[in-house]
């Protein structure tokens, strides 16, 4: 946290953030921790929250920008003694940030664990879960074992177990560390691993909201979508609104990475400019390098240019530019690094991470890293680009059966775009620009040439 | 599958379709091409490989369309698709293209070059340039038994092995394993594959990572196989199955498609257990005759043997693995009151009591069974005797996940959605049992008793139902509690039975099982009464009823027993008292397995002339007078009946090397000469009215017709059927059947006339889908047996040319011969006997039935002895306790008779132990069979077995599996010779023949 925040309300999600020392329960509390859950669980019907949610225009922060009170209206609600009600609901915390450039998550799971508990009381109880899961990304030790206490210190004081408050409410839940793929970003994936079975998303119909865990209605929901849930039901949806009164409704930790003077996360209202991220809160390029472009959340987003640097970062208006607001974490590429090799280490982990359910994805991102490959050592030939443009459209939305691929295919095919010239050096010199070693060798090469023809030129002029 | 068709227009052709299927499964009903690889007709959709994409368009104006997986995308109304769009179609060549980046392009070496459904889909798709330029992933193979190779490297991750294996099937020893492009599928470590199903693998395998292992050994093109339509000749379930032949030997055998019995599948015993057939130990030369000429045996040399008996009393012994035609002959020769099934006493009242049941239920097909949505199944382990049965009844118990998917509107054909949606939800299966079975995994409760113990729970059901007025759960308990006052019913039992009442009520379409192998009539008689019980119960549904008899043509036999059929015990007698009545007996291919060795000696001893027709030798072929080698399934032709009294031809694959022929044209040669005894000759023809041979087996067929009365009650409307247009056995692309002879001259040899049926043993004739019984399955573009799409009326439906199924009637006239008759007394006696030996604590030995080895012909196939496992016995906790033995330990266990009326016999036994919870302490059960003596009560002791002990057994055992493989190697070396000279048959008649 390289900024001070100066406007409290304006940052809820990261007001009570301490990644030296979380708060306690206690604390948590004393600074207005769940005070949000006391008004949802005491003073509200489930369904009162839900509309709460809906009104207040909040949208997903995985990366998709659905809205969440939508996602939750779709949860079958059943009256007491209905024949047809399932045993059980569940409410999975998806914390499996594995997205390249992404720590947002991490920030609220390490710094402020107390946040997410309630939150995810809040959600359980709108959907009428009794069981609940955060199905934390495995690397992330620290985070696992602070949010096991914060878990110990709220069943201890009532916040979860059998009747929260003495409200008729249960609510269990359950820190689950995964194994370790990226695709278990991916919701159904995500409650396959859960399940223990292998991390295939699953076919859709029937979503999780009706037939998700174990076969019974399931919300999956980003850590941070969850963690605005108890400022919402605190402060009230005008209050949310206000946050960001042109744009998105709320606040996003916005990120950097990449050669810029500050890397971090900023808490931002909803629809702070490229620009402003980058160069007042990441203090602009480090000294020497110019900004060539930058993937505006994670690794699966488009590559924008400096042409769209005063965009506003909300979901609609980076979709308008022909990318996407993903998780809101940007990677930033300078002039003395490769676009080609970016690429290529881009799509070699989207290889390393397909599930191998689907054809486009389980083979088409091996064979983009091929050409790739080829093209970044200086081997590639022209029609290589006419094959990765092939290979995009490929593992384009529609074909294959979850959003790996497509993702996989954003920076590519905006790099052939927008770094077309790099792509065409590379092949007409055999050699990457970037890389002193490569051209050096590539001279050597040359020069060895030349001398060998000069010998057989001569030795045949001395026939 | 309904008649809910809807109009769809596919490239603005209109046609229509059912809307109950996926747009793939209606694409290809309509005879169009569109490559697919992940769904099967019978496993449904994932949309996993993204093969089958077409554009979809809103209306008639939409330009642009959508992408879509037609296997994924319902059939609506209306609904507008091109397959033929340019997007569409550069896609699916784009998926074949991103496919064969790994794949290894090893066609000439591979089994399943010639019929590869991936190979089919590459040409279908138009991808023909290799653009990958990367090198290619390897993986390591397995070993994954005798039966089924592996060669992971030609996988393009359908997945469709997995979703057989695991998920249809219910295979605990397979899997996926990796991700990325590394997706591997087999096992944990190397090891046979557990599944009685694993040869499917083959089929259901797009391309060649799974293949035939067997066939590989002796491998020719599929092309190359001379084929004709089979059924499988191992158990009563009847699967239709092709085998393929070539130079004489049998090659494979591959699943024929029949809608109604066994859709796609089979299981392993039909699969491979046709080894038998090239075995070690067939017949192939006479005994007991003296052959003239040195060319051939001739009709004259048969003739000269049995002019010593004409007019001479014979008893003739049938068997339920001869064609309906030979012991409808045999039975006819000898007359009825000479005819005996080779039934022991018991038996005989078993087949009473099945008759019975059989005259009163018509027992459902494979298909009706996927619809049920509660099995019962009493007795019989039919996952091991007929195990494409037990196949059909896993399925049928995901009706209730598939009820609760429909609920929220996913159809059935969406097989990932409705196993998210279904869990681990199943329709009640409740199996009453004496060992464990297979599908114990998946039923809701399992209740193991001794045999003789079984009953009290049927007798226990039928009280309650007629206690129990109304629907009312509280009711049952209390009568349950009145009942087991009156009998000695336990509170397992109890329970069962209570859980039992309750699923059978809910029940829409309930199904009761049963066998007659493990079952006594006492049971069966049970069963009868429950069955009547429920009849005329209003408040719950009947179920029907199938009774699984051993073997292929059991129905077939019972439906020609009557009154003056004879037991075996009968017959020893008979040949005792009347020693100058009777010439001899004929054994047609009757084995007479549970004789003993000493009842063995008395029929040699009492009988003058011991006849024997079979296939293989066995004790009795080596004792006999005359042996006349006949001709297996795959030789022949003629009738099995299956279970439900479904009759159905089979045909001859190949002509055999004389003096082999069917049993029907041996007992036709006899006939000639000994006579026909029928008393049921049509009025107007005397007595051994034979005068001309039958050539064939319509000639047989017709003399039947002509000749005795009871033929036209059995198989009338198969007479009916004028002359077919003749079907090729071969296919087009036969190549070498010019040259087979070559090395011995290049002149062409002539090829075999057809005098049986309408397949001819050449290329020539109207391509197999023109024919109900289907050679092979073929079609242009489409060379693997996935081509059935294209001869099905609509996916998963009947053949287009199936003929309507033949029913034999079975009559229940076993019953007018009181000797059949349960006496209501013994019923008694035995229960009273069985409380009895409990208080004695004596103890029931079961052995479990096994796939491989229970059928008396598949039993032969070299494979299947190499997949012999170790002595494994099941024993109580108690039992456990009582001897201090643990699961996994190397025993010595001493059976000894408790039955005071025979002589004490012991046999030890060195096996492993394992300890099954819920076994009663009077069972145990194991897979080694004991001495016919100690069949009964026994009593055990059971000690840990010294080092020296399991030593020798194991060394015993070891020597078992190398003879095994070495047979198996003698086969095939023997094969590989015989493929130098080839016979040659000209007319595939018998002996005489032009």
């Amino acid at each position: 946290m390289s900024e001070q925040i100066n406007n409290n309300d304006l940052k809820p999600l990261t007001q009570w953030v301490n990644l030296q020392q979380p708060l306690a329960f206690d604390d948590y509390c004393q600074a207005g921790g769940y005070q949000g859950a006391k008004i949802a669980l005491l003073q509200h019907q489930p369904n009162e929250v839900l509309e709460i949610v809906k009104n207040s225009g909040l949208k997903g922060r995985g990366g998709a920008g659905f809205p969440t009170g939508m996602k939750w209206s779709f949860v079958p609600m059943f009256a007491e003694g209905d024949e047809d009600a399932p045993d059980n609901k569940y409410l999975v915390a998806n914390a499996d940030e594995m997205e390249p450039g992404t720590f947002k998550d991490r920030l609220l799971l390490e710094g402020a664990p107390h946040q997410l508990v309630e939150a995810m009381i809040i959600a359980a109880y709108t959907i009428g879960a009794n069981k609940a899961y955060i199905f934390l990304r495995g690397e992330y030790h620290l985070a696992a074992k602070r949010l096991q206490q914060a878990i110990g210190e709220a069943y201890q004081n009532h916040w979860l177990g059998g009747n929260i408050q003495a409200s008729k409410f249960c609510l269990d839940l359950y820190v689950h560390t995964s194994a370790g793929r990226y695709i278990c970003g991916e919701e159904t994936a995500l409650i396959n691993a859960l399940e223990g079975k292998r991390a295939n998303p699953r076919a859709k119909p029937p979503f999780p909201q009706v037939s998700g865990l174990f076969g019974k209605p399931t919300i999956v929901n980003n850590v941070e979508t969850l963690c605005n849930l108890p400022h919402i039901l605190k402060n009230g949806i005008e209050w949310f609104q206000g946050i960001a009164p042109n744009s998105d409704a709320g606040s996003k930790i916005y990120g950097a990475c990449g050669r810029v003077k500050n890397p971090g996360l900023w808490e931002l209202p909803m629809g702070a400019t490229l620009r402003e991220v980058l160069y007042q809160h990441a203090g602009g390029m480090q000294d020497g390098l110019q900004f060539r472009g930058l993937l505006p959340g994670g690794a699966s987003t488009d590559f924008l240019v400096a042409e769209h640097l005063d965009t506003p970062m909300d979901y609609d208006s980076i979709a308008k530019v022909g990318s996407r607001l993903g998780t809101g974490g940007l990677i930033v590429l300078d002039d003395k690094n490769c676009p080609v090799a970016m690429v290529l280490n881009l799509l070699r982990f989207f290889a390393q991470e397909s599930c191998g359910w689907c054809t486009p994805c389980r083979d088409g991102t091996p064979w983009a890293v091929e050409v790739l490959a080829r093209i970044e050592h200086g081997q590639g030939k022209k029609e290589d680009l006419d094959t990765l443009e092939k290979l995009c459209d490929f593992m384009w939305i529609g074909k294959t059966y979850c959003a790996l691929a497509p993702g996989a295919v954003e920076p590519l095919r905006s790099a052939l775009k927008y770094f077309h010239d790099d792509f065409l050096q590379h092949i007409e010199h055999g050699c990457c620009h970037y890389d002193p070693a490569s051209i050096a060798k590539r001279t050597k090469i040359a020069q060895s040439h030349i001398q060998h023809n000069n010998a057989a030129n001569s030795s045949m002029a001395g026939q | 599958m309904s008649e809910n068709k809807v109009t769809i227009f596919i490239d603005d052709v209109p046609y229509q379709v059912s809307s109950e299927d996926n747009l793939l499964a209606g694409v290809l009903s309509k005879k169009l091409n569109l490559p697919y690889f992940c769904w099967h007709p019978s496993m449904g959709s994932v949309g996993a490989c993204r093969q089958c994409a077409v554009m979809q368009f809103q209306d008639k104006d939409d330009n642009r369309g959508r992408m879509v997986m037609a296997c994924t995308t319902p059939v609506t109304d209306g609904m507008r698709i091109s397959i033929k769009h340019a997007d569409a179609s550069e896609f699916r060549e784009q998926v074949i293209a991103a496919m064969m980046t790994n794949h290894p392009h090893d066609c000439p070496v591979c089994t399943e070059g010639g019929e590869c459904h991936l190979q089919d889909m590459t040409v279908m798709t138009g991808h023909s340039v290799r653009e990958y330029q990367g090198t290619k992933r390897t993986f390591t193979n397995q070993y994954l038994g005798e039966l089924v190779g592996h060669e992971m490297n030609r996988c393009i991750t359908c997945y469709r092995c997995t979703r057989f294996y695991n998920d249809y099937a219910g295979g605990k020893d397979f899997g996926v394993y990796g991700s990325k492009n590394q997706v591997y599928f087999g096992r944990q470590t190397d090891g046979a594959l557990e599944s009685e199903f694993s040869g499917n693998l083959v089929e259901v395998c797009p391309t060649g990572v799974f293949t035939n292992k067997v066939f590989s050994t002796h491998y020719t093109r599929k092309w190359d196989l001379q084929s004709a339509p089979s059924v499988c000749s191992h158990c009563s379930v009847g699967c239709n199955l092709s085998i393929g032949e070539r130079y004489g030997s049998v090659r494979r055998v591959m699943n024929r498609y029949n809608a109604d019995i066994n859709g796609y599948f089979l299981c392993d015993r039909g699969r491979f257990g046709i080894g038998f057939v090239n075995g070690e130990q067939r017949i192939r030369k006479t005994k007991g005759i003296s052959q003239q000429s040195p060319v051939a045996l001739t009709k004259l040399d048969v003739a000269k043997v049995f002019s010593h008996f004409s007019k001479k009393n014979f008893i003739g012994i049938g068997s339920a693995r001869a064609s309906l035609e030979a012991n409808f002959y045999l039975k006819n020769m000898v007359g009825a009151e000479h005819f005996s099934p080779g039934y022991n006493d018991d038996e005989m009242k078993v087949a009473a009591q099945h008759a019975q049941l059989l005259a009163a239920n018509n027992p459902p097909s494979l298909t009706a069974i996927e619809h049920s949505d509660f099995i019962f199944i009493i007795a019989e382990d039919i996952s091991q005797t007929a195990p494409r049965m037990a196949l059909s009844v896993r399925q049928a118990l995901r009706n209730a996940a598939k009820a609760k998917a429909a609920k929220i509107g996913i159809p059935s054909w969406q097989d990932s959605a409705v196993r998210t949606i279904g869990g681990n939800l199943l329709s009640p299966l409740f199996l009453l049992q004496s060992t464990s079975s297979k599908l114990d995994d998946v039923a809701e409760q399992t209740l193991l008793l001794p045999p003789e113990q079984l009953s009290t729970c049927l007798v226990a059901l039928k009280a309650v139902l007629e206690l129990v007025e109304v629907n009312n759960n509280h009711n049952v308990e209390q009568a349950l509690t009145d009942i087991a006052e009156q009998t000695s019913l336990g509170s397992k039992e109890r329970q069962f039975v209570c859980s039992l009442y309750k699923a059978l009520h809910q029940a829409k379409q309930p199904l009761i099982i049963s066998g007659t192998d493990h079952v006594s009539a006492e049971t069966l008689q049970d069963i009868n009464n429950l069955m009547q019980a429920l009849k005329s119960k209003s408040d719950v549904t009947e179920p029907a009823l199938i009774v699984v008899p051993p073997s292929c043509n059991s129905v077939g036999l019972l439906a020609l027993l009557d009154e003056k059929s004879l037991s075996v015990e009968q017959v020893l007698s008979g040949l005792e008292q009347q020693e100058g009545n009777y010439q001899g007996v004929i054994l047609l291919e009757q084995e007479l397995a549970r004789l003993s060795d000493s009842q063995v000696k008395q029929l040699r001893s009492s009988c003058q002339t011991l006849i024997v027709l079979d296939h293989s030798q066995h004790r009795l072929t080596s004792i006999a007078d005359i042996v006349l080698p006949v001709a297996a399934v795959s030789e022949g032709d003629g009738h099995y009946v299956n279970y439900q009294g479904r009759a159905q031809q089979f045909f001859q694959v190949h002509a055999p090397v004389l003096p082999i022929q069917e049993s029907w044209r041996w007992l036709d040669n006899m006939a000639e000469i000994i006579g026909v005894h029928a008393a049921e000759l049509h009025a107007g023809t005397n007595e051994g009215a034979k005068k001309s041979a039958c050539e064939s087996l319509r000639q047989l067929h017709q003399y039947f017709a002509d000749f005795l009365k009871q033929w036209p009650t059995l198989l009338a409307s198969k007479q009916a059927g004028t002359q077919q247009a003749a079907t090729a056995r071969m296919p087009h692309r036969a190549s070498g059947r010019t040259a087979q002879m070559a090395n011995i001259s290049v002149h062409e040899a002539k090829t075999t006339q057809k005098i049986d049926d309408s397949l001819t043993f050449s290329m020539e004739g109207q391509s197999a889908g023109q024919s109900s019984d289907m050679p092979f399955a073929w079609a242009p573009g489409w060379n693997s047996n996935q081509s059935i799409s294209q001869f099905q009326a609509q996916i998963n439906g009947q053949l287009i040319k199936q003929k309507a199924a033949i029913f034999i009637p079975v009559a229940n006239l076993l019953l007018n011969n009181p000797r059949w008759e349960i006496a209501k007394q013994s019923h008694k006696v035995s229960q009273a006997n069985a409380s009895d030996h409990q208080t004695l604590k004596s103890l029931r030995y079961v052995q479990q039935a096994n796939i491989y080895f229970d059928e008396w012909q598949a039993a032969h196939t070299a494979e299947f002895k190499m997949l012999q496992p170790s002595n494994l016995m099941s024993i109580s906790t108690s039992t456990a306790e009582q001897f201090g033995v643990k699961k996994g330990q190397w025993c010595k266990i001493i059976f000894s008779a408790t039955n005071d009326k025979i002589p004490l016999v012991s046999q030890s036994i060195i096996s492993q132990i394992t300890i099954n919870k819920q076994l009663p302490e009077t069972l145990a059960f194991g897979n080694f069979s004991l001495s016919q003596l100690l069949s009964q009560q026994l009593e055990m002791e059971i000690s840990l077995a010294c080092d020296q002990e399991i030593t020798d057994y194991l060394s015993h055992y070891n020597d078992g599996l190398i003879s095994a493989k070495l047979s198996k190697g003698a086969v095939l070396e023997r094969l590989k010779i015989n493929d130098q000279t080839i016979p040659i048959r000209l007319v595939s008649g018998g002996l005489d023949d032009a």
